[in-house]
């Protein structure tokens, strides 16, 4: 009989390396200008889209925190079942607004819709910079999810760092080589993969172990009453919580800096809308992770702090033979480079285009898609240098980048309906949201229950409204965003 | 007068957030689960009916 993790990280290495190729093959008659390499041509129809934005959302450490918040808190978890749901209303009007903007105006950055709206290149490198240092500790949380399933894959056997290396810098180099339409193919694997994984792990484990999911949750309630309700309003978690977290990251769902170009990528408003439409039907999926996440509080109790994020992965490597692990490892492993893919290709676009080609560096067409494919190669080592060396403090950086996203809300909002604001307002907002940001979340300053990036964000509306009264803008050049 | 097409966004928008404090509770139950996580299922899966409704009201389809 072979050794466990030689089975298992097999599987892995096999699966990713099969993605890869069945990516570039797909995409290899494409001949790559900046639109195609950075918004896919704007071509992508209703299908392709919703698997490329499944597949940008769903990252590792949604199903890996899914079901530890379930297993460490219970009922909070239920906000990332929720969250989801209602970004997709908001989406269905703000989506076609912005595509609208990016297709008439030939725009490939969310950095360049700030430069473009407000008519100001400074504002341009200002939300390109600020959009580049979030997104490089969100790539570097990837690849600590990646270091986990590598881990629970080679059985506590083998030191992942290596393997992590190698994974992350063949997924720049694919990158590198398939821009973001090959993201979109890796995708199609990746979502398949994730589905049969949380299936396996939501619906079959609490099958086998309680007979079936209502049998688990009777149990749930016995072992730990109060587990699958919020404590009520201002208590940590509570319903005040809740509701202002639901708010917050489905407002701020969007403002991902990479997910701009997957909007733009839209063959049509039409694709965006339908997909705005279907994209909740994926949220089932969360569902299955919160019930994975309750089965291996019973089957493996005990974990805490940020162990309760491998719990169910325990269950699957002490109950379930190597192959299993091997498949479910592979899922999360795509889950964790499928996004990071695009999060790198978003970070170098951004540099490529708002600041590089602001200075007059590679503004010619094919000078632009060389300088963004070299970018995403260094992007990549830039990301696995501050991996190395800044484990411990990835936690409270994310909580940053979470919170601090949704800061540029006011202004794309404003882009569409408020003449006054100025480039200045916005980066005056934009400015302030992320020092309050810092601020409350660093600091631990208690709100009463409610999430700290939602402080922050009305502090950033009251300067952007306050400059905007005080230094109205006087160009005018915006149009509403309803029609 | 708010008009249809924000009402038909705003409804499901409110059952996940704002009104989860009222239903925060384990029974009934439904489907074996707890009351408040089938209603956040029942009305995430019901959000895509309440978007093809405004694409109707909007004549998008």
């Amino acid at each position: 009989m072979t050794d466990p993790p030689v089975i298992a990280l097999t599987i892995v290495g096999a699966i990713l390396i099969a993605t890869i190729a069945f990516a570039l093959f797909s995409v290899r008659r494409i001949t790559m200008d900046p639109q195609q390499y950075i918004v896919g041509g704007r071509s992508f129809g209703t299908i392709l889209l919703w698997v490329l934005l499944a597949g940008e959302i769903y990252t590792s450490f949604t199903f890996l925190g899914a079901s530890g918040w379930a297993y460490g808190l219970g009922a909070p978890a239920y906000y990332i079942l929720a969250y989801g749901a209602c970004a997709y209303i908001i989406g269905y009007f703000l989506l076609p607004a912005i595509w609208r903007v990016g297709k008439e105006r030939g725009l490939l950055t969310s950095a360049d819709f700030f430069a473009d709206r407000y008519d100001s290149a400074a504002l341009g490198v200002f939300t390109g910079v600020t959009q580049f240092l979030v997104l490089i500790p969100y790539v570097a949380l990837q690849l600590s999810g990646l270091q986990l399933l590598l881990r629970m894959a080679g059985y506590g056997r083998v030191d992942a760092t290596f393997g992590v290396s190698t994974a992350f810098l063949l997924i720049a180099l694919f990158v590198f080589s398939a821009g973001l339409r090959g993201t979109a193919w890796a995708s199609i694997v990746k979502d398949a993969l994730v589905l049969a994984a949380v299936i396996f792990a939501g619906i079959v484990i609490p099958v086998q172990f309680f007979g079936s999911p209502a049998h688990m949750i009777d149990q749930v309630l016995r072992v730990h009453p109060g587990h699958l309700t919020l404590l009520a309003g201002t208590s940590s978690h509570g319903t005040i919580w809740y509701v202002s977290t639901v708010l917050l990251t489905s407002i701020g769902f969007f403002m991902a800096p990479h997910g701009f170009s997957a909007i733009y990528s839209a063959r049509s408003e039409a694709t965006l809308r339908r997909n705005a439409m279907f994209l909740p039907f994926y949220q089932v999926v969360m569902l299955l992770v919160i019930l994975a996440g309750l089965a291996a509080l019973l089957i493996v109790p005990g974990l805490s702090g940020t162990a309760v994020d491998q719990s169910f992965l325990l269950v699957v490597q002490r109950y379930y033979p190597p192959w299993v692990m091997g498949f479910v490892a592979a899922a999360g492993a795509l889950a964790a480079l499928v996004p990071a893919s695009a999060q790198l290709l978003g970070a170098a676009s951004i540099f490529a285009k708002n600041v590089l080609g602001v200075f007059g560096i590679a503004t010619g067409d094919a000078a632009r898609t060389l300088a963004t494919r070299v970018l995403v190669v260094v992007v990549a080592v830039l990301a696995l240098g501050y991996w190395l060396e800044e484990q411990r403090t990835l936690v409270e950086l994310i909580l940053i980048y979470y919170n601090g996203v949704v800061q540029f809300l006011p202004g794309v909002v404003a882009a569409f309906g408020f003449a006054r604001v100025s480039a200045w307002s916005v980066a005056a907002g934009i400015a302030t949201g992320f020092a309050l940001v810092v601020f409350l979340t660093l600091s631990g300053t208690p709100l009463g229950g409610v999430n700290p990036g939602l402080v922050a964000l009305a502090g950033n509306v009251a300067i952007t409204a306050l400059v905007a009264i005080f230094f109205p803008r006087r160009a005018h050049r915006y149009e509403p965003i309803a029609n | 007068m708010v008009p249809l097409r924000v009402l038909l966004a705003a409804i499901p928008f409110a059952a996940l957030t704002v009104c989860i404090p009222l239903v925060n509770r384990i029974e009934p139950r439904i489907a074996g689960l707890p009351f408040m996580l089938a209603w956040i299922l029942a009305w995430v899966l019901l959000t895509p009916a309440f978007l093809w409704s405004i694409g109707r009201v909007e004549r998008r389809w």
